[in-house]
């Protein structure tokens, strides 16, 4: 059967790449200069017994490869370790992160894949136009805006008609539900817009080149041929070719989407999984950091796999 | 005066080009057809033939202008610019094209692309338009069970087959055929002509068959337009051409086909290429390449009547014995 082989290869393909990354990802922070240990025993005086203690307490007098053994071990059972700057556990921080991220960037990218795929049909469609040359130059505008300074640039022209920084207004005590939801969409609107914005200039030149090279193609011709009228050959005809690899695009960009967060997240102090990433780095949360590059990892992990089964999905000719 | 079908009516085709030049790729072709007629169009590449072809349905990309008229029984359909020329699209005119070419969408069933010829069409809808499509993939050779087939899944032959049955959805009254059987295999070539021979008898199609291939023309056609940069320069019955060749391209075109020339002749080679049509041509556009010009070629000819139903354009066919 064609679906199922190609589905178990894709799966069994994307866990095999997560262990690699795992396994990189554990390399990587052992490479990294200076140990928990170090860190912790910069106390004055610290006697070689203290610094063996603490070797011991965190498992680093075992061999490199037992190391290894026991962290694949707590991995499966969803043990990421405990932060060093608020002794909770790894895995809680992030889940509380990622509740905070997911919200606004999803927004952003909704905005830019809807308005994305509009403009850059639009763009296609109408060659030539002054339509197609507003949207391009617009779309590369924003495309090649660096992100910090969009999202700064949003603040200037917004502060004092919306909040400029944090997920919520903290001297709201209790609100009532509606207040908290209002107040929460005031804070989302400006860091989903930067993101939105940003992407929604990338996406529109990917529709729109997929578009183009879609309209160029012999079927095309054919459809004008029966009689379709130009909306429907779009429709029918052309936007279901172009989607190909439009999809695959758009799913491979939202895995990096959330690594892609740390700058809007940081400009305006969004307490999500962006600016965890920043703080861990800035106090050597090296358990912290680890865990955030795996969730960043499994997640274009995830969507390329998305990618793989969508495009399946979409093109009848692919058979493995 | 015209009880023609199709009739083609001085028709120009000018391309805008990247640099701002222009290219007069089809400059001033009559044509006409009669029901049940078959025409073939023939040329070497870049002749105007295609062009041609497309112009008739107004299927010209939007960089091309077109002048002239085209009649179909009598109404200009072009007059009316896209919106005008869409309702004959298919149900007067439909096309088939190159074998090599992607005609069918590649993320759509065959039989989903002939439905929905069919209902565009108000021919039939549902569970009929199935029916009807099923009919029609037989009516070509191809089990109807294949309907719910990819076109990638079909072979190269299958897929012209099934393109054809897709052109027939609405029977329409001409059949446009541009190089139907280039890239295929000679076997498989023969099936398809053979098979369009039998559809335009069984359907009463009229048929304009593009291509360069002079045995295709005498094994499906029994009139014949030779094009040369752009223009005709001899039309008429085939045998008159073959026969009574009334311009030195079309002899040398036939002297240049293998099967037609018979065993044991040579087959020659026409020098040179045809001339660029982005510059413009000052006396006979085939002079360059012509083993018999002389002083008269310097002015461009007229396409002048020889016999009854033959029409050439050389200076030739005038020219008083010295």
């Amino acid at each position: 059967m064609r679906g199922t082989d190609y589905v178990l290869k894709r799966v069994g393909f994307a866990i095999v790449t997560v262990f690699v990354a795992v396994t990189i990802n554990f390399v990587l922070f052992r490479l990294a200069p200076g140990d928990a240990v170090t860190n912790l025993s910069r106390v004055p005086h610290a006697t070689p017994q203290l610094r063996h203690a603490l070797e011991v307490q965190f498992g680093l007098d075992k061999s490199k490869w037992q190391q290894y053994v026991i962290y694949l071990k707590q991995l499966a059972h969803g043990n990421l370790g405990i932060s060093y700057t608020n002794q909770q556990p790894v895995s809680t921080n992030l889940r509380d992160k990622l509740i905070n991220t997911l919200p606004m960037v999803t927004l952003g990218t909704v905005f830019a894949i809807v308005f994305g795929t509009f403009t850059g049909v639009i763009a296609a469609w109408r060659r030539g136009t002054k339509a197609e040359r507003a949207t391009v130059f617009s779309a590369l505008g924003f495309y090649a805006m660096p992100t910090q300074w969009l999202g700064l640039m949003l603040i200037i022209i917004f502060a004092g008609v919306l909040p400029t920084g944090g997920m919520t207004n903290e001297f709201l005590l209790d609100p009532p539900f509606w207040t908290h939801v209002r107040d929460l969409a005031s804070h989302i609107f400006l860091p989903a817009l930067t993101l939105g914005l940003v992407l929604y200039g990338e996406y529109t030149l990917i529709v729109r080149s997929a578009m183009l090279e879609t309209l160029g193609e012999d079927y095309i011709l054919t459809a004008r041929a029966k009689g379709l009228k130009p909306r429907t050959i779009v429709r029918k005809h052309a936007l279901r070719n172009a989607l190909l690899p439009i999809t695959t695009l758009i799913a491979l960009s939202l895995g990096y989407i959330v690594a892609g967060a740390i700058l809007v997240e940081i400009v305006f102090s969004w307490p999500g999984i962006g600016s965890a990433v920043n703080d861990a780095v800035h106090q050597r949360d090296y358990p912290m950091l680890q865990g955030a590059f795996l969730v960043l990892t499994v997640s274009v992990i995830f969507f390329n796999l998305v990618a793989d089964l969508l495009y399946f999905r979409l093109d009848p000719r692919i058979t493995e | 005066m015209s009880e023609s079908l199709l009739q083609v009516e001085d028709l120009h085709v000018w391309f805008d080009l990247e640099d701002g030049g222009e290219l007069h790729a089809v400059q001033g072709v009559n044509l006409s057809l009669d029901p049940g007629e078959r025409l073939g169009l023939v040329g070497e590449s870049g002749c105007g033939k295609t062009t041609t072809a497309l112009a008739i349905m107004g299927l010209l990309p939007p960089n091309a202008s077109v002048s002239g008229r085209v009649l179909l029984e009598g109404v200009d359909i072009l007059a009316g610019g896209e919106e005008a020329i869409r309702p004959h699209r298919w149900v007067d005119v439909a096309i088939v094209f190159q074998g090599a070419m992607n005609a069918m969408n590649p993320v759509r069933t065959v039989g989903q692309q002939i439905v929905e010829a069919l209902e565009l069409h108000n021919r039939a809808k549902g569970v009929k338009a199935r029916a009807r499509t099923a009919e029609l993939l037989e009516a070509v050779g191809i089990p109807a069970g294949r309907a719910t087939r990819y076109p990638h899944e079909l072979s190269g032959g299958m897929r012209q087959r099934a393109a054809i049955a897709m052109a027939l959805a609405c029977n329409p009254k001409v059949l446009i055929a541009d190089e139907p059987t280039t890239a295929l295999d000679v076997m498989v070539q023969a099936q398809i002509l053979e098979l369009l021979d039998g559809l335009c008898r069984d359907f009463g199609l009229a048929l304009i068959l593009v291509t360069h291939d002079l045995p295709v023309v005498a094994q499906l056609c029994n009139r014949c337009a030779v094009m040369y940069a752009g223009e005709i320069v001899e039309r008429g019955r085939l045998e008159a051409i073959y026969h009574t060749p009334g311009h030195p391209y079309s002899r040398m075109l036939f002297a240049a086909s293998p099967d037609l020339a018979g065993l044991g002749e040579p087959v020659i080679s026409i020098p040179g290429a045809p001339p660029r049509l982005d510059r413009r041509i000052e006396g006979c556009p085939f002079r360059p390449r012509c083993d018999s010009s002389f002083e008269a070629c310097t002015v461009r000819p007229r396409l002048e009547p020889l016999a009854a139903d033959h029409d050439a354009a050389c200076h030739l066919n005038t020219k008083v014995p010295a």
